[in-house]
């Protein structure tokens, strides 16, 4: 009976680690090519969500469709964000980004709060679920999933394939001898920030999925501190690392509620955020590299 | 001798400001609340600017030190409330158990965290204030998620009528005497051997390392020094002041931003900026929130941009290059 639980829950929590792993890919991209820590991650989430809110309750677009959509938001507010603030802080010292992100992340939650309210909101998109013997996964999670590895998959073509892609691998390699070579080297940090940006815009949309009543402007406060465990996880500087991060992260959260809520006496949800935050210190003391890279 | 005192001139100005507060509070009926806030305020600061201001070092969990603070003064009271005869020396033992407990935590989350350097640093301290709300909700330690409330408790040991001029009244006053401390300790440490390290480490931390200061050592005292003054300040602006607390108010992220403002607006690692830091973010927060309520945020964080990206150093960095060589530049520091 217990194991038939357990083994639920971890399906569970490779279906929203899947989804928290590509939520952290735009950290990761951001970190690993400009050295910028966006602190300010968890306030674009929230955008996604309320993208994904507005299209779905306004005009009836499906929460699928909003993916492109709240990618494209996200690379205009990356791009308008990099030349208004992060172009002339990228020699500052790391006190000036981080504020300068964190800013820019209470300035977004202040805005929607302006525009939509600060009460909890919701959407309500039935598609039906599907039993699995141990548990049953809803459909639309089971899309989120599926649009995360997708969209994972297009990042590594992206890089990989493409000409822009192998430029801004270049200047993660060697932003000196990227210039010599003729490389946009200011081109390649603007387009990495909006993309980061967009796809954790994007990923807002993804994780409406497993939240459907949960949309409210100071949501992404939670999900910044995943996304910086999942990330340190998956080594802080590589998009991959962060989406096996996010696998592996899923798996530890909703395992570890499912022992938590064994113990009687305590709430098993704050203690499963308490064990990602000892998590977080334990891997950066131990390795701080990531524990699923090779370096 | 004479050097000696020449020494602590830049105390003058900070002194002269905090006074000038007090005066202000006691002179002018309804403005009492004010200073109290302003007080609050520049005392944060000037605790949190030990660490940051003289490091560098972005702790984004700090405000978990005045909330373990507040705990501190909270456990003490509502623990031996029954005993008889303690009065005031309650809150001293109060004192006592906030400053012990700030420095257990900052002692264990700077073992791990001081260990890693610039953008990691500020990731693993990030969930430091999460991470222990999570821990005492999560745990149900000191009574979990409800929280301590000790109206009842402070009433009983010190009396109604004591016991509501010391959350009126003294409370505030000795927030005061913990800001004026906290700028004697910056000071002090400005002018010795752990501020010039410090200003190295600042600079360029390997170069330090390398010249044989120990680096590790200064960071930690910084550090605990920091968390110390900052249990304090929870532990007489939170705890005595509002008697009661629940976690996800001392645990607000929220604090520490606000810290970190006053800090960066007066000048980090100056000894005048948490003063004149606190006094700008305080004043302007207070009219704000008369004039357009629920705007504070929205106004704050396009400031805090623009300062970042144009004026990095700060009201007293500023006036600090612009008074060199004169005779003031003796009192600014």
């Amino acid at each position: 009976m217990f194991l038939e639980q357990l083994t639920g829950n971890l399906i569970q929590g490779i279906v929203l680690g899947a989804v928290y792993g590509m939520a952290t890919m735009g950290l990761s991209l951001i970190f690993g090519v400009l050295k910028v820590v966006n602190v300010g991650h968890g306030a674009f989430i929230m955008v996604g969500a309320f993208v994904t809110l507005w299209l779905f309750n306004a005009l009836g677009i499906n929460p699928i469709l909003a993916v492109p959509v709240a990618f494209a938001v996200g690379m205009g507010l990356g791009f308008i964000f990099y030349y208004t603030t992060m172009q002339r802080l990228i020699k500052a010292p790391e006190l000036a980004t981080l504020l300068a992100t964190f800013s820019i992340g209470i300035l977004l939650e202040e805005l929607v709060k302006l525009t939509f309210g600060s009460e909890f909101r919701g959407y309500n998109w039935v598609v039906g679920k599907i039993d699995i013997g141990v548990t049953v996964l809803p459909m639309s999670k089971l899309y989120a999933c599926i649009g995360s590895v997708i969209i994972a998959l297009l990042l590594y073509l992206w890089f990989n394939k493409t000409r822009a892609g192998s430029a801004v691998r270049s200047v993660v390699e060697d932003s000196e001898g990227a210039r010599v070579c003729g490389v946009n080297v200011g081109g390649a940090y603007a387009l990495s920030f909006a993309l980061g940006i967009g796809l954790t815009v994007a990923s807002g949309v993804l994780l409406t999925m497993f939240i459907p009543v949960g949309i409210n402007p100071y949501m992404g406060g939670g999900y910044t501190l995943k996304a910086f465990v999942i990330a340190v996880l998956g080594g802080l500087s590589s998009p991959y690392g962060a989406f096996f991060g996010g696998l592996a992260f899923g798996l530890i959260e909703n395992g570890s509620y499912t022992l938590f809520a064994l113990i009687p006496g305590v709430e098993p949800f704050a203690l499963t955020r308490f064990l990602s935050f000892v998590m977080l210190l334990a891997i950066l003391l131990i390795k701080p590299t990531g524990l699923l890279s090779t370096k | 001798m004479k050097k000696e005192i020449t020494k602590y001139y830049p105390l003058i100005p900070v002194f002269t400001a905090y006074l000038f507060l007090f005066l202000v509070g006691k002179n002018i009926s309804g403005m009492w609340q004010l200073v109290a806030m302003l007080l609050f305020y520049c005392a944060m600061g000037q605790a949190f600017n030990i660490f940051l201001g003289m490091t560098g070092y972005v702790d984004f969990g700090y405000v978990a030190f005045m909330g373990v603070g507040t705990y501190g003064m909270a456990l003490a009271i509502t623990n031996l409330a029954h005993i008889e005869g303690l009065g005031i020396g309650i809150i001293i033992i109060g004192f006592i158990l906030a400053l012990l407990m700030s420095t257990l935590l900052s002692m264990a989350v700077g073992a791990v965290a001081l260990r890693l350097r610039g953008a990691y640093f500020a990731i693993a301290t990030i969930g430091v204030n999460e991470g222990f709300r999570f821990l005492i909700e999560g745990a149900r330690i000191w009574n979990g998620s409800e929280g301590l409330i000790f109206t009842a408790q402070l009433n009983q040991i010190l009396g109604r009528e004591a016991a509501s001029s010391l959350m009126t009244y003294w409370a505030d006053i000795m927030v005061l005497f913990i800001a004026a401390l906290a700028a004697f300790v910056t000071l002090f440490y400005m002018r010795s051997k752990i501020g010039y390290a410090l200003t190295a480490l600042r600079e360029d931390e390997d170069a330090a390392k390398v010249m044989g200061i120990n680096v590790t050592k200064y960071k930690i005292t910084a550090f605990i020094t920091s968390a110390c003054f900052a249990g304090l300040v929870g532990a007489t602006s939170w705890a005595l002041k509002t008697p009661y607390v629940f976690p996800p108010e001392v645990f607000e992220i929220h604090y520490t931003i606000e810290a970190i403002i006053i800090v960066l607006l007066g000048g980090a690692g100056t000894l005048l900026g948490p003063v004149v830091g606190g006094l700008i973010y305080g004043i302007s927060k207070y009219y704000l929130s008369i004039f357009m309520p629920g705007f504070q945020l929205l106004i704050f964080a396009p400031i805090i941009i623009i300062i970042i990206v144009l004026f990095p150093e700060g009201v007293v960095g500023m006036l600090k290059s612009r008074t060199k060589g004169s005779v003031l530049a003796r009192f600014i520091i």
